[in-house]
């Protein structure tokens, strides 16, 4: 998904402490990058994604060493979920409790290091694709049940998809509807919704042999990635409350609401009805989690810090350690051992109008001045994150590393090879509109990023923009910016989701994500060849190689950081670790220590 | 004559400022007999409040320093103790302020005023003293009292305020009472009343009365004896008639230059007398009002400015000059005549 | 003020007519405050460039589909329109095709949660009312009692202490000190409970000990003005005529202070007492974020930044209402204390 939206909401919302704009849904391990932070504040596996077997989709979870039943584990953020109804779930931080209450037909099982499997949740596997990537079906496991003891069906499945077409869904991820109806964005013209009684045509389930299949209007190697969204999860037919379905959902997850009062607390117990065996993916030991919502970021890393009480048990469900306690943290071998941390999914750039900076050299001069040392410097140092060179971000399947224009060597940046490429345009002294969202950390990375430009020979502007309505600026493509500070992050940890959206021509206009508006002829056909390979492994070759041309050829953007963030866990919680796919806190690995 | 009921003897006020000793009130003496009135006439800061607060020892105990005696029926009030001092207050003695509206509690109304005054000293009840009030208010001449006592003291005009004051002060039969200008901020209509309501007061209840005022007008109204105030010091005592007729400092003589004459001719020019009145905290030398004084040259040797003249009281009548009888005959003489024909 | 012999019954017997105009003078002057409020609030939120309908309207967010989310919002009217609405609402309730009736008086759903934005403001309301009454009651008796101390020994060391530890407690920060005492209080010495909110109806013994940080904190920094403003309040009444005329009756050092002096030095401290409290009603944002409690000023920075204009339109109407409220309930005890003033 885009940094824009979800971001700034984010951002905005939880605007707590230091550079809170942070990536929402990622996918992948921690790995790649250079210059490893002070020793030891990361680790690197270096694994990417793969798809798992049939026999990896069997529960149940595997058993995680020391770890017993029981207890309660508390839960602190700053603010309540703002969905629970899994068709209006997008944002990560509602995926980390939609991940103990919903189901998928597929989810991604993850290893203590990190590594992760896309694996069948719902479904026995992770699907059957035929008819050239156009059919997908999925079988669903035995033993499905809801809280209420009911049966989870096909039917069940195929109501998560098209609740999305309800009028009161607005929210959730909408490629599958695009992909079902072939009619791009008007997909809500081709179907009417489920409450009027019809069901959509290109979703075939048979009850009989539990088998739901998708006819797709146009290929989708990674429809399987889809799926595992939350926003295609699965909603029992019979216990739809529509509307009101977003405040009480039917789990068939581990766990079950108890209580919740909304902004305020929740409370999860046991879903009696779950079994185990169903599951590769949740290892669900606590008896119920119990979450206290408003606890400012900072007040909650306090919290965690002195480790009283209650607090012994709890976790931060989504929020990172603030900018100004993470010395602390980094420094305290107590608090340390307390800490896990993992690159945030997607990465950061600076986009360049490419409508605006037409000349190649001038964006590959840009590219070798910008100061990303010193940028990360603000951002709190190698802590803070690893130095971005290429478009793809470490945990997409296929990620290469490669640093075309030095800037590992030089990540300070490179004024005289900036200098010379801009004498040979002949653009020296060119003007260079930057923009950047007016919030406290960019008002002082724009310092730097302006001393670099003055420093390569450039005319710097700077333009600070609204930060509640920075994306919708940028998003204007005649917009007057030459270079716009943001980020993306994908939806699954394939490189079409990243390099579709932000490089194919058929992505530009006003609030869509191409926004360096580049429309290159060999880039939108390789996008287009790539999208159709079936391997995925292979696919990610291609895609990698992809990456690489249009940094060289193009140079649409400035590759900045792969952010990291720690995140602090009381003495009493086990088995605590990073997910890598919501930037949090993995709920359903955690367990209460004897 | 036995021990006159108040005796002052050798006063001195003296206040430590920043910027040094304000001998404000600077050895003054006189007596007080029961149901007699004696004036206090003086410019402003001439040290006549200052006298009476510390009569009332109502003076500021941390900067203020008291000498000499002031003897009230025989009982020594500069050593008394503070709670000595609060069982005469209000009882035995009592002070009508000059603003009545200042000096009220707005917060408070009349007759709680009045009646708490009554029950510190009596012990009444809360009914009694408020009986009481009534009483009183009735007394001083406010209509309808039995209403008015609830009052506040903004509901009141100034002369009822000053007659609620007057009430207040007499609530408990005080032997001596003190009024410091109590009639300056009224009009003359209500001058005259509280004047004769006053003089009723005493005459019914053979009150002593130390008034304070700059208004000779009001001293030949009210007083017995007259007492001139200049510089923290007496400069003149005698009988009203004395004081008024025959003056015999030229400060007193500037004081009735400067107010008409309701008797006299109307075509007598008033003179007020020229500069303005001496610092306490550097005083002049000698005499304090040779600086202003159209005589002083006429003494002898620059006597004025070195010496300070004597008061020499025979029979309660004297002045502290240094003039020459003779020279005070020609002068005064002269003055009398133009104002009385 | 001329003679009033010839009409000697008081303004005390006017008083409840006088009373009953004042209440209605000022209940229409706060009525007529509160709609300009809140169209203002309206023309601000939605002058700024921002679009809560962006909100809800997922990564590819079609024409179509903003427009859905307008529809399901009830932003998709013209703006007067929308506030007539809202306006209508108040007073004779309103339909929601999602939500069904929200009766009268209805300020709506909010965007964010989708709860009624009423029952969550008198959900969060207890919490700030708690944190504004629970500190008052430290704060004025510390400040008032420090203040009439100082007042008392007025140029002694005990004075100079009270005084300057006022000046430096005043400059504190709420966020700094808050952070620190828990740190102390909470998290090294044990001695106190993390600021928590139980309900009191719940838990009387639970709901002081989970405020008692946040309301020292608070009182702290109040307490320090009020004991600047009592001292110097009761050191000019201790000056007043009034005063010295009460001492001249004989009454003793100590009735004087507390019968007379402090009265006539609570009418500037219930003043400013009054709009202090309004202003702890309206929330105490830092307070609140500061100890995380979930009040009305925690509500309304989260309202901001999510773009909620139901949420933030109530809060400020219940902010303001509660401002106004006490400004006349001050006015009241104003004219308790001192009879002079009239009620108009």
């Amino acid at each position: 998904m885009s940094l824009s939206r979800r971001n700034f909401v984010i951002a905005t919302t939880v605007a707590a402490a230091g550079s809170t704009l942070l990536s929402a849904c990622s996918s992948g391990n921690a790995g790649g990058g250079n210059g490893t932070p002070n020793a030891g504040a990361t680790e690197y596996t270096g694994a990417k994604v793969t798809v798992g077997s049939k026999a990896d989709s069997t529960g149940p979870a595997p058993e995680i060493p020391g770890a017993k039943k029981g207890g309660t584990i508390y839960g602190i953020a700053p603010d309540d979920f703002s969905h629970l109804d899994p068709q209006r779930i997008y944002f990560a931080y509602n995926s980390t409790v939609a991940l103990l209450l919903h189901r998928s037909l597929t989810g991604y099982k993850i290893d203590s290091s990190g590594k992760q499997k896309l694996v069948g949740d719902l479904a026995t596997d992770t699907g059957t694709a035929s008819n050239g990537n156009k059919t997908w079906t999925f079988t669903l496991k035995d033993g499905l049940k809801w809280e209420d003891g009911s049966e989870l069906t096909v039917d069940d499945v195929r109501h998560g998809f098209e609740r999305a077409w309800a009028p009161f869904i607005t929210e959730g991820a909408t490629y599958a509807q695009a992909a079902l109806t072939g009619k791009g964005g008007k997909w809500r013209d081709a179907y009417p919704g489920p409450y009027g009684g019809k069901h959509l045509d290109s979703i075939v389930t048979d009850k009989a042999k539990k088998t739901i299949t998708f006819n797709l209007a146009e290929p989708k190697p990674d429809f399987n990635f889809t799926v595992a969204m939350h926003s295609y999860a699965a909603v029992p037919v019979k216990l739809d409350t529509k509307e009101k379905y977003d405040k009480q959902p039917v789990a068939c997850g581990p766990y079950k609401i108890k209580a919740h009062t909304t902004d305020k607390s929740m409370v999860l117990v046991r879903n009696k009805y779950w079994d185990p065996a169903t599951d590769s993916i949740r290892n669900a030991y606590p008896d119920g989690f119990e979450f206290d919502f408003g606890v400012e970021t900072l007040a909650g890393t306090d919290r965690l810090i002195a480790d009283q009480g209650n607090d012994q048990y709890a976790v931060s469900i989504y929020k990172g350690v603030p900018a100004e306690r993470i010395q602390k943290v980094l420094t305290d071998p107590q608090l340390k051992k307390r800490s896990f941390n993992g690159l945030l999914t997607g990465s950061y750039y600076y986009w360049i109008n490419t409508k605006r900076v037409t000349d190649l050299k001038v964006r590959q001069a840009l590219i070798h001045a910008w100061p990303l040392q010193q940028i990360r410097q603000i951002y709190g140092g190698p802590s803070a994150g690893d130095f971005a060179t290429s478009i793809l971000s470490p945990d997409i399947i296929g990620y290469e590393k490669y640093d075309l224009y030095g800037k590992l060597t030089k990540p300070q940046g490179d004024p005289d090879k900036a200098k010379a490429l801009l004498k040979e345009a002949g653009k020296e002294g060119m003007k260079i509109v930057y923009a950047f969202p007016q919030d406290p950390t960019y008002l002082k990375t724009k310092v730097v990023i302006e001393n670099a430009l003055k420093a390569a020979g450039f005319t710097p502007i700077i333009k600070p923009v609204d930060s509640t309505s920075y994306y919708d600026q940028i998003q204007q493509i005649n917009n007057s910016f030459d270079v716009m500070w943001g980020g993306w992050s994908p939806d699954w940890p394939t490189a079409f989701t990243m390099i579709q959206p932000l490089f194919d021509g058929g992505a530009i206009g006003n609030g869509q994500n191409n926004v360096s508006q580049t429309n290159i002829s060999w880039i939108n056909d390789a996008i287009k060849k790539n999208a159709v390979i079936s391997d995925q492994q292979e696919a990610g070759k291609a895609w990698a190689a992809l990456d690489k041309r249009i940094m060289q050829e193009v140079a649409p953007i400035i590759p900045e950081t792969f952010q990291r963030r720690f995140y602090l866990f009381g003495s009493k919680v086990g088995g605590a670790q990073f997910d890598p796919n919501f930037s949090a806190t993995l709920l359903y690995k955690t367990f209460v220590k004897a | 004559m036995s021990t006159p009921f108040l005796s002052v003897r050798d006063l001195r006020v003296h206040f430590s400022t920043e910027d040094g000793v304000v001998k404000a009130v600077d050895g003054l003496s006189f007596d007080l007999e029961k149901g007699k009135t004696l004036g206090i006439v003086g410019e402003s800061g001439s040290g006549k409040s200052v006298t009476n607060m510390a009569i009332l020892g109502l003076h500021d105990r941390r900067n203020t320093a008291l000498d000499g005696e002031i003897l009230l029926d025989g009982k020594e009030l500069i050593t008394a103790t503070e709670r000595e001092l609060e069982e005469l207050r209000g009882n035995t003695m009592s002070m009508i302020f000059q603003d009545a509206l200042a000096s009220l509690s707005p917060y408070h109304t009349i007759g709680a005023q009045i009646g708490e005054t009554y029950r510190k000293h009596t012990g009444a009840s809360k009914k009694e003293a408020r009986e009481r009030a009534v009483e009183m208010l009735r007394r001083v001449g406010i209509p309808q009292p039995d209403i008015r006592v609830d009052d506040y003291p903004h509901q009141f005009s100034g002369g009822m305020r000053q007659r609620a004051m007057i009430a207040m002060a007499l609530v408990c039969d005080p032997e001596l009472l003190i009024a410091d200008e109590p009639t300056t901020a009224l009009d003359v209509t209500v001058q005259a009343q509280i004047m004769d309501l006053l003089k009723d007061l005493q005459q019914e209840f053979g009150t002593a009365i130390i008034f304070i005022t700059h208004d000779l007008g009001v001293i030949a109204d009210i007083a017995d004896d007259v007492l001139v105030m200049y510089g923290g010091r007496c400069v003149e005592r005698g009988t009203k008639k004395e004081v008024l007729r025959t003056p015999q400092h030229p400060y007193t003589l500037g004081l009735l230059s400067s107010m008409p004459s309701l008797d006299g001719p109307v075509d007598v020019p008033l003179s007020p007398i020229p500069g303005s009145p001496p610092s306490l905290l550097n005083p002049p030398s000698g005499c304090r009002f040779h600086p202003r004084c159209a005589f002083a040259e006429k003494v002898a040797g620059g006597l004025c400015s070195t010496e300070r003249p004597t008061l020499e009281i025979v029979d309660g009548r004297g002045s502290a000059c240094h003039l020459t009888p003779e020279q005070k005959r020609e002068i005064f003489d002269g003055f009398t005549a133009a104002r009385t024909h | 003020m001329p003679p009033r012999l010839l009409t000697p019954y008081g303004i005390r017997q006017e008083n409840p007519t006088a009373m009953f105009r004042f209440l209605v003078r000022r209940t229409l002057g706060a009525a007529v405050i509160m709609l300009i409020i809140s169209a203002l609030v309206f023309v601000l939120f939605y002058a700024a460039p921002r679009d809560p309908a962006r909100i809800a309207c997922g990564k590819v967010c079609t024409p179509e589909t903003l427009a859905l989310v307008r529809k399901n919002l009830g932003i998709a009217d013209p703006l007067p329109v929308q506030y007539w609405e809202w306006l209508k609402g108040l007073f004779v309730g309103r339909e929601y095709t999602s939500f069904g009736h929200c009766p009268a008086p209805c300020l709506g759903y909010s965007f964010q949660n989708r709860e009624p934005v009423l029952s969550t403001i008198l959900d969060r309301f207890p919490t700030t009312i708690s944190l504004a009454i629970g500190s008052s009651v430290v704060f004025l008796i510390f400040g008032i009692g420090t203040g009439m101390l100082a007042a008392v020994k007025q140029g002694k060391t005990l004075d100079k202490v009270a005084s300057s530890a006022s000046l430096i407690a005043s400059s504190m920060q709420i966020y700094v000190v808050g952070i620190f005492a828990t740190y102390l209080l909470v998290d090294q010495l044990h001695l106190l409970d993390r600021a928590n909110y139980t309900p009191f109806t719940e838990d009387p013994a639970k709901w002081a000990a989970g405020l008692l940080v946040p309301w020292l904190v608070l009182s702290l920094i109040f307490t320090a003005n009020y004991t600047r403003m009592t001292r110097s309040q009761m050191v000019e009444t201790l000056s007043e005529d009034y005063v010295r005329t009460a001492r001249a009756k004989g009454l003793s050092r100590r009735t004087v202070f507390f019968r007379f002096a402090w009265r006539g030095a609570m009418g500037p401290i219930v003043t400013i007492f009054g709009l202090d409290l309004g202003t702890l009603l309206g929330g105490a944002i830092i307070t609140e974020s500061t100890f995380s409690l979930q009040g009305l000023g925690l509500l309304s920075v989260k309202a901001v930044s999510t773009n909620d204009l139901p949420m933030l339109l109530g809060v400020v109407l219940v902010a303001a209402a509660a401002i106004v409220v006490f400004n006349i309930i001050v006015d009241s005890v104003y004219a308790l204390i001192d009879p002079r003033v009239r009620l108009a």
